[in-house]
């Protein structure tokens, strides 16, 4: 149940707002956004927009609510009891909260990629064409082409396919990731969200999926949440700095890294907080 | 502070090493869980083995040793009986003499018959049961003589004291001419006489009735009632002749294998059938020709040394009793010589020359066989079916201890038909005791094992959907508050104990449900029906009405639609009955609306008020708490991740539950299933209440059915410790026991199986 948590605190900063200067509609757009657990709040009032096909990476140390967050743009946080939220978040410019809205077509258009690989207990083929079958497209040549070229997209191809029909528990810890990424590719979503998709990887890995995911920008609008922040500096446009629950600093990565406008930016990316 | 070296090593050494309280609980509890393990499986096999003990007599064969050897005068003996101690034989010789020998020190008392000079013994029949000796002379006469024992305790040891006591010298059928062959059967109220005399022309046959009168004194004077003669009723020569034990029958046997079978009642004597047992033999000539103990089946030898056993039964398409082929034994090589029936239960002995063989009629078995060394002159079985004796040709009488407590039994016993007396087929059937001892106990474990599976089928039919789509819907879709209190409530309905349950199904919900029925039909279907109609119609409603009711909740929606069709089905059920359950009532005609009477008439099956369907829901009741708790338990243990996963990628709750939540708890869906049905296959208290008990081999659902545990419950108070039956019952307990040993492993490998193939990491 939802009730309304009216948290009436003035906007901090205005660097969420992208769409000016791009000129164009952001994809996601995070409006005066509070979330509790319970009575807990998490999130403070945030303002945030995505623009199309860039990457948007969270930082921020553990507990501040970049993971919350991220589930409230698919809605995977309707899953837990008790919580309330306020504010918007629209996609398209569509609110998510729409009681109208249908919540499958939404988790359809915003893919999402867990922190902890969680392949079905299934072969890697039916992994992939988990999503496709539950929409009931079961035709056999259209799912193969979509497994290639999920396989292929999430670099995994080469590597199981040949052995499509054994379990998937069968895979590396890395290679269960990028099995989860084809997964939410094969989806065809726009959005795709990734807690902290490396975390459990080796460096290798890492940057195996580091490389996948600038390759799946030509098509997708990705946030992703890291602890890394050379992965961060890598690989994203844009970078959201939250701390306590609050944005403090939204910019475009270079300018985040290379000129902090806060404080408490400067000390989480220098090592003094965290 | 300065730390010195020392004290640092001697504080790691302490920090590293494991305190000695930690050693000695690790050490008692290793060996306590070791012990209490072994002790476990020891216990377990030691039921086994004790069970196996205990039915293990059930397949052994009979032990028969030579106890000695008793030398008589030599003589030619006619007829040799025993009391039914098995102590003092008697033998009858040629001169109509009784000698009386005394087992235990070899004396010989010999009572003459006291018979007129005049006569000659040209025929005698001797039939041990009522220790009745008739002998036909050579003029055409005959007199019976009672060989009695009395008992006397001298010092505490029994004495027996024989005795003869000869009748009057009756007449019957052509006087003057000899009797050839001569029976006599006595029921009681009833005797009746029959001879075969030779007249120089066709040999006759001539039957009397004898009548006693019975005085306030005791038995009186017998007087010949009434007499036939048969001659004429029947082709052929007369060679054999068999009274009825009941004095209700007579066989007679032709010399060219025909048998002719008369019924005799108070008034009349009537040729029931004509039958030849060996017609398909090149030689179909009749050697010999006796009763089994119980006067229903004859067990016939040919010259050719075949052995039969015809039985009376009504035919399918007939309506009297007539003799039929049941039971065939091994050929003898040589011509059968002698037979002698056992006094307790089906055995006979037949003996020719010098083969002597124990054969067992219920089960068509051969008990035992030797070769004598010696040439075999008579034989008899004692009437506790625990002595044999046999008189050889050179007078020596050697008696044998025969050892078989448990002649009925054997795997055909339990597990093939039998042909039993009186059934015009081969059946499995069980029915331990009867009213009387000729009694032939029938231990088929087939009826108890059909009706075991029966009683799980029905139970596992009511139980299997309801709990698991409870426990479906408890973990995946209800409100977790409701959840809380579901739960609970379930595992004290699977604390209820079963005597409770089978108490209520037996008398409340058996009358209940029984005029009912058309109503829990209906129930039982439209209750579906209109469940998954109205998800249909609720998933199509816009989202805003459907957000009025919290995710969770749902069911308060189903539960409106629960009572509607309840009310709707408690309407309907009379027009429904009274418009496809329609039968006209076949004794005065009238058209009734009563499903019973609709079922009894269309399917001609019986209709029982406890039946499988009142089991069904009982036991039923009794399963599902067990099959929810287990499959509710593994559902939800179901990591959240996978469930997140799918509902990620677009899947509903409904799809996530059946794609992945369900595949990956099968595993304990199925173990909570073979836990329901172990309890369902050794649940007793509740089928024993439940049902009427009979053991069935039906499926019907209207009827009831008998299974292995309520059969132990049932019988084991009247089963005599160490008996066939009661090792019987324990030969059920066993069965059970693999049943469910079966099970279990099925489920575990099965689990391992699923495990293994759904084990998420
Ligand atoms: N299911 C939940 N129920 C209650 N509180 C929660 C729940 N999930 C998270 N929280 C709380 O919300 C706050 C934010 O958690 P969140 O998981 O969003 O942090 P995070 O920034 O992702 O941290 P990390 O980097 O460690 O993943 C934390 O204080 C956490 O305790
Ligand atoms: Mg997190």
């Amino acid at each position: 149940m939802q009730t309304v948590n009216n948290v009436a605190e003035p906007s901090m900063t205005s660097e969420g707002d992208v769409s000016n200067r791009t000129g164009q509609q952001p994809v996601i757009s995070i409006r005066d956004f509070d979330f509790s657990y319970g009575g807990n709040q998490v999130l403070f009032n945030i303002n945030l927009q995505v623009p199309e096909k860039e990457i948007v990476a969270f930082i921020g140390p553990s507990g501040c609510g970049k993971s919350t967050l991220l589930r409230s743009i698919n809605r995977m946080n309707d899953l837990i009891a008790g919580i309330s939220y306020c504010g918007d978040v629209r996609i398209n410019d569509q609110s998510i909260f729409d009681p109208t809205l249908d919540v499958i077509s939404l988790r359809k258009k915003v893919g999402m990629v867990f922190q902890k690989s969680n392949p079905f207990p299934k072969s890697i083929y039916e992994n992939v064409v988990f999503g496709l079958r539950i929409a009931g497209r079961n035709k056999r040549e259209e799912l193969d082409a979509v497994a290639e070229e999920s396989l292929k997209r999430a670099a995994l191809w080469d590597e199981v396919k040949d052995r499509l029909d054994s379990s998937a528990f069968g895979l590396s810890g890395g290679q269960m990731q990028r099995l989860c990424i084809a997964r939410a590719i094969a989806n065809e979503p726009e959005i795709i969200l990734m807690d902290e998709p490396c975390s459990a990887l080796d460096p290798v890995a890492t940057s195996k999926i580091e490389e996948m995911i600038l390759q799946l920008k030509e098509n997708y609008t990705i946030v992703i949440v890291t602890h890394n922040m050379q992965q961060a500096s890598r690989i994203s446009d844009r970078t959201a700095f939250f701390y306590l629950g609050e944005l403090i600093e939204y910019n475009e990565t270079h300018a985040l890294y290379s000129r902090p406008r806060e404080k408490r930016t400067e000390d989480y990316i220098t090592g003094r907080i965290g | 502070m300065p730390i010195q070296q020392k004290n640092i090593s001697v504080k790691l050494d302490a920090r590293f090493s494991v305190s000695t309280t930690v050693k000695v609980i690790d050490y008692v509890m290793e060996r306590f869980i070791k012990i209490g393990g072994i002790g476990v499986i020891a216990a377990v096999s030691g039921i086994f083995v004790f069970i196996f003990l205990e039915i293990l007599p059930l397949f052994q064969w009979p032990e028969v040793k030579e106890i000695g050897v008793v030398s008589m005068p030599q003589r030619e003996y006619l007829e040799m009986g025993v009391d039914q101690w098995g102590k003092k034989p008697f033998f009858l010789d040629t001169e109509s003499n009784f000698h009386f020998l005394t087992l235990d020190t070899g004396q010989i008392t010999t009572i003459p018959a006291q018979l007129p000079d005049s006569v000659r013994v040209t025929a005698y029949d001797y039939s041990q049961e009522g220790g009745t000796l008739v002998c036909g002379f050579d003029d055409g006469r005959f007199c019976l003589f009672n060989v009695e024992y009395s008992e006397r305790f001298i010092d505490g040891v029994r004495e027996l004291e024989p005795s003869i006591k000869r009748s009057e010298i009756y007449r019957i059928g052509r006087t003057g001419h000899p009797i050839e062959s001569i029976t006599y059967a006595d029921s009681g109220d009833q005797k009746i006489i029959a001879v075969v005399q030779d007249t120089g022309a066709r040999a006759t046959v001539s039957l009397v009735r004898l009548m006693q009168e019975q005085t306030l004194l005791g038995s009186g004077a017998v007087t010949i009632d009434e007499e036939y003669d048969l001659t004429n009723q029947f082709e052929g020569t007369p060679v054999l002749l068999l009274a009825g034990t009941q004095a209700d029958a007579l066989l007679i046997a032709t010399d060219e294998g025909r048998i002719s079978y008369f019924n005799i009642d108070d008034e009349d004597c009537e040729l029931m059938q004509v039958f030849q047992p060996f017609a398909d033999l090149a030689d179909p000539a009749i050697n010999t020709l006796d009763y089994l103990f119980g006067g229903v089946s004859i067990v016939i030898t040919a010259a050719t040394g075949e052995n039969r056993v015809f039985s009376l039964f009504i035919p399918a398409n007939g309506t009297s009793r007539l003799f039929g082929h049941t039971k065939s034994f091994p050929n003898f090589t040589e011509p059968v010589t002698n037979y002698s029936p056992s006094l307790r239960n089906k055995a006979f002995l037949l003996s020719s020359d010098r083969t002597l063989s124990l054969r067992f009629a219920t089960n068509s078995s051969i008990r035992w066989e030797a070769q004598l060394d010696y040439n075999i002159r008579d034989t008899v079985i004692s009437s506790k079916y625990d002595r044999l004796m046999v008189l050889s040709d050179d007078s020596n009488l050697h008696v044998y201890n025969l050892h078989d407590p448990h002649p009925t039994s054997g795997i055909s016993a339990f597990f093939s038909r039998q042909w039993f007396e009186g059934s015009p087929f081969p059946k499995f059937e069980w029915q331990s005791t009867g009213a009387s001892d000729d009694y032939e106990p029938k231990l088929s474990m087939i009826p108890l094992i059909i009706g075991t599976l029966k009683g799980t089928f029905y139970a596992m039919l009511f139980a299997t959907p309801l709990a698991l789509s409870a426990a479906l819907y408890t973990s995946q879709f209800l409100d977790r508050r409701i959840r809380t209190i579901v739960k609970p409530t379930m595992e004290t309905m699977a604390s209820l104990p079963s005597v409770v349950l089978g108490f209520l199904g037996a008398l409340w919900l058996a009358p209940l449900i029984e005029t009912r029925l058309v109503f829990i039909f209906l129930l039982i279907v439209l209750l579906p029906v209109g469940a998954i109609l109205t998800g249909y119609c609720w998933s199509r409603l816009p989202m805003k009405i459907q957000r009025g009711v919290p995710a969770g909740n749902e069911f308060l929606v189903m539960l409106g639609i629960f009572v509607i069709g309840f009310v709707a089905c408690w309407y309907l059920a009379p027009t429904v009955e009274r418009r496809f359950f329609s039968v006209v009532d076949p004794v005065n005609g009238q058209v009734v609306s009563d499903f019973r009477e609709w079922w009894r008439l269309t399917t001609n099956t019986p209709f029982e008020q406890r039946n499988s369907l009142i089991v069904g829901f009982v036991m039923g009741f009794a399963v599902i708490p067990i099959v929810f708790s287990i499959a509710e338990e593994s559902l939800s243990n179901v990591p959240t991740a996978l469930s997140s996963g799918a509902l990620a990628l677009g899947a509903s709750r409904w799809q996530t539950a059946v794609r992945i939540v369900i595949p990956t708890a099968s595993a304990g869906i199925f173990s909570a299933l073979m836990m329901g049905l172990g309890r369902a296959v050794g649940e007793t208290m509740i089928v024993l209440m439940v049902t009427g008990n009979t053991p069935v081999l039906d499926f019907n659902m209207f009827t009831g059915m008998r299974t292995l545990s309520a059969n132990i419950a049932v019988e084991l108070p009247e089963a005599p410790h160490g008996g066939t039956l009661y090792r019987t019952l324990f030969l059920g307990a066993l069965i059970l026991f693999i049943f469910t040993f079966f099970i279990n492993t099925l489920a575990v490998t099965l689990r391992e199986h699923l495990r293994s193939r759904f084990k998420t990491v």
